[in-house]
């Protein structure tokens, strides 16, 4: 009888105490963004990963690219400052697992906290990969998440960009910055030309070919535009530009006078820009929809390159109403106008798409890209080698572009939002004036 | 017969709640419907077994993600001057490159950062607004000039004020307003390329270009 009650009453217990567990719903928890956190909040500054060679399981593969997608992976996880990565020489071989966790334990051993590792089929001209996601922190070598990809041959490079980049999503919960493109100018004889090239210099390609002075290109959101300023027909005019498409230049404002510093707000659908066709340079935002302009500025001084807050309900621009340019804060109607920078020369804000920071370039004898709260808080200098100007951030807010003359002649550059990690980032020309797109579509 | 019943619901209840109370700890557990036991560590298996697949969240297996290819910039077509915006036609603006330098219309120079005509480039602007009186059917261009120093857009705005600044003066000295046009090249047409003041000098400058009406 005894022995009967208690089981009772144990289950009646269990019953209670169950209910909670099994009423819970699953949790939707990102395990890699916990083995992250765990990484980074134990005390490591970046995540360990081992990057072997992808493991071919099917096809032929000439181009090699089961080494090339394994290392320009492992330079994007590099560059975006989050990750410290391990590769190993020769691929794991497939359909062995052993192999497979041995080589992990080999890596766990070496401090890896997760290792990637890709499956590679190369049918026809199409390369088909499996990437799969190993926590190397847990005994079992938990796998995280595998995802498959299937591109042309062709687009090997944005393949590994894509594999890269949802890597960063499955650790952090945002996608990584490698799927995106830089528009710049090029000095090419005596013209400058606007240019694109993958984020990490990659495969640049002339988008203007007119030999004239093409200046300041800007993406539009949706990457499918650059906008810039060119004298190809004699004045400097505002122009639009589909670097992807088999379709003309539209002009977007051709007036009397300058018509430049385009930028296009965050919802695409407008573009602010300077003109001075109505005695001195003014801010205007034209709709691109309607085609109509409406001007926000109103004043004898210089009054040019506004750049949109990333909620689209501000614009920063400069004024030298005061005596020399600095920043000024406006609302997107023109209202609101405050003064955020004091000191001697100020230009080139650009927002942070985090929203909290504005970087611009500071004239202090040379040129150097400073911060400033959004707020006007806090302004300090980020770079001080050589004259740096014209920067430019990722659509994370992670990296600033910008162009350097340290090494002699105009380069383009990277580095972190507190200074750190500056190098080159475009090789090969003479280019200044950067623009970073968001993430290709 | 009953009581062996519920001793024997009660036990495996036990086990089950157990178990359960067990995988809660680990929640990735969770997510999947039915976690098999593929996921504990298998022991060095003598056998060659096939590989386990791995355990996955199920939608990231069965994404797929297949790009259609970016394709590199095309060859710019000839731009057609379709204009997005419906902006009033420019005034005609004469074609920059039919204008021609004449000695009796001199340049004129600038401090740095500075767009004021200076006492010494007034007396320059006094002889050419009088040849330019003399000669009333010559139109006048006039471009505004910075050196290297400086930003792309705001040089572009300051050659723009020094262009201005010319413009309004010999228009006060009596030539027509009309006559004129105005270009600002910023600092993208430098006179020389060295990099110190004797050649900065020379940069900052309005550039005087004529051509008959």
């Amino acid at each position: 009888m005894t022995i009967r009650r208690i089981l009772l009453v144990g289950l009646c217990l269990m019953v209670v105490g169950l209910v909670p567990v099994l009423t819970r719903p699953p949790a939707p928890r990102a395990q890699g963004v916990d083995v992250f956190l765990n990484v980074t909040g134990g005390g490591a500054k970046k995540l360990n990963i081992a990057i072997p060679e992808f493991t071919l399981m099917g096809g032929a593969d000439s181009a090699g690219a089961a080494k090339s997608l394994a290392n320009i992976i492992g330079a994007d996880l590099n560059f975006s400052g989050l990750f410290q990565v391990a590769s190993a020489t020769g691929p794991v071989p497939r359909n062995n697992p052993e192999a497979l966790r041995k080589l992990w334990s080999d890596f766990a051993a070496a401090g890896a906290h997760a290792g990637l590792h890709g499956l590679l089929t190369v049918r026809g001209d199409r390369l088909e990969v499996e990437a799969r996601l190993y926590d190397l922190t847990s005994p079992e070598q938990r796998p995280i998440a595998a995802k498959k990809f299937d591109l042309s041959s062709s687009q090997m490079r944005r393949l590994a960009h894509l594999i890269a980049d949802d890597v960063v999503l499955q650790f952090t919960g945002q996608p990584g910055i490698a799927d995106t493109k830089l528009a710049f100018t090029r000095a090419t004889g005596g013209a400058k030309e606007i240019y694109v090239a993958d984020y990490d210099g990659a495969s640049p390609a002339p988008v203007t070919r007119n030999g004239s002075v093409n200046l300041s290109p800007v993406w539009s959101p949706d990457v499918r535009s650059v906008a810039f300023t060119s004298f190809s027909r004699g004045y400097p005019d505002l122009y639009r530009a589909f670097p992807f498409e088999r379709r003309p230049e539209q002009v977007l404002a051709a007036f009397a006078g300058i018509n430049t510093s385009p930028a296009f707000s965050p919802d695409g659908q407008r573009v602010a820009l300077t003109l001075s066709k109505d005695g001195n340079p003014e801010i205007y935002v034209l709709t691109l929809g309607t085609g109509a302009f409406r001007r926000l500025t109103r004043h004898p001084a210089i009054d040019t390159e506004p750049n949109w807050a990333p909620d689209g309900r501000q614009l920063v621009f400069i004024s030298d109403r005061g005596g020399g340019p600095r920043l000024f804060v406006m609302d997107a109607e023109g209202g609101n106008l405050r003064q955020i920078t004091e000191g001697n020369h100020h230009t080139q804000p650009r927002w942070s798409p985090r929203g909290d920071v504005i970087a611009f370039t500071a004239r202090e004898g040379g040129f150097n890209i400073w911060a400033v709260n959004a707020d006007g808080t806090n302004a300090r200098r980020l770079t001080e080698t050589g004259d740096n100007q014209s920067a430019t951030w990722s659509p994370d807010g992670r990296h600033l572009a910008f162009q350097t003359s340290r090494l002699g002649g105009w380069q383009i550059f990277a580095m972190f939002p507190d200074g750190s990690q500056q190098a080159p980032l475009i090789r090969g020309g003479a280019d200044t004036s950067p623009s970073w797109s968001s993430r290709l579509p | 017969m009953v009581t062996r019943a519920v001793h024997l619901a009660a036990v495996s209840l036990l086990v089950t709640v157990t178990a359960f109370a067990g995988c809660a700890k680990r929640p990735a557990m969770t997510q999947a419907s039915a976690p098999p036991p593929a996921t504990a560590p298998a022991p060095v298996a003598a056998k060659p077994a096939p590989p386990p697949p791995p355990v996955v969240v199920q939608e990231t297996v069965k994404e797929t993600v297949t790009v259609t290819p970016v394709p590199a910039p095309a060859p710019p077509a000839p731009p057609a001057p379709t204009a997005a915006a419906a902006q009033p036609a420019p005034t005609t603006r004469p074609a920059p490159k039919e204008f021609a330098v004449n000695a009796n219309v001199k340049d004129i120079f600038f401090d740095f950062d500075k767009y004021n005509v200076r006492p010494g480039d007034a007396k320059i602007l006094d002889a050419n607004a009088a040849w330019l009186k003399a000669n009333p059917g010559q139109l006048v261009l006039i471009e505004g000039h910075c050196d290297e120093r400086g930003t792309v857009e705001y040089n572009l705005a300051l050659g723009e004020r020094r262009a201005k600044a010319a413009m309004n003066y010999l228009v006060a000295q009596g030539v027509q307003a009309s006559r004129f046009t105005v270009i600002s090249y910023g600092k993208e047409r430098p006179f020389c390329r060295e990099s110190n003041e004797a050649c900065w000098s020379q940069n900052r400058r309005d550039h005087f270009l004529v051509k008959a009406q």
